[in-house]
């Protein structure tokens, strides 16, 4: 087990369900996969600093779990393949 | 004789050749003043002080920062540019 941490930028312009849902989503997956999510940040809408797919804005989220080493791969995964996920970036935690 | 000292002192008022540099001082690695461990790819206010008006990394001869915290930073600004926290490129 190690502690990660992901950040995501989502649309802007998703409804608030919409989001949560998302979010949602991703801790679901880190559950199944047998790790634990300490902390889901919601930082909010910030300006990009450049244009992503003619995406000026974005929603900020911060996920922080401990997962097993594979967790991060399917997480990335899935986001790549989801359109309402702008960018991702996980790294590890240095204690 | 006389004309070859007023020669070195001119050269020392240019501040050429002369080894002790004026108003120069040997700077500190911030990084280590604050005894960061990790640096945050989150934190921009802090990153934005080592890259230039048009988002270049800054070198270290111009941060000061020592060779470990140099490697950090650029570590740190580079994912901060993944997630659009900071420019790859600005326009100045």
């Amino acid at each position: 087990m190690r502690a990660y941490e992901t950040m995501l930028v989502l649309k802007a312009d998703l409804e608030e369900e919409t989001r949560d849902a998302l979010i949602a989503k991703y801790e679901g997956i880190v559950a199944k996969e047998g790790g634990t999510v300490q902390q889901a940040t919601k930082y909010g809408k910030r300006r990009l600093a450049y244009e992503i797919n003619k995406n000026r804005e974005g929603f900020y989220v911060l996920l922080n779990f401990e997962a097993n080493s594979t967790t991060p791969a399917e997480l990335e995964r899935l986001m790549k393949i989801d359109d309402n996920v702008l960018r991702y970036l996980t790294v590890v935690k240095e204690q | 004789m006389s004309e070859q000292r007023e020669q070195r002192e001119h050269r020392e008022q240019r501040g050429g050749f002369n080894k002790k540099r004026r108003g120069k001082r040997r700077k500190v690695c911030n990084f280590c003043v604050d005894k960061v461990k990790v640096v945050d790819y989150k934190d921009v206010n802090r990153l934005g002080r080592y890259v230039s008006e048009r988002g270049k990394i800054l070198p270290r001869r111009i941060t000061g920062n020592c060779a470990a915290h140099q490697r950090a930073v650029t570590v740190a600004i580079k994912n901060s540019r993944i997630v659009a926290l900071m420019p790859y490129t600005a326009e100045v």
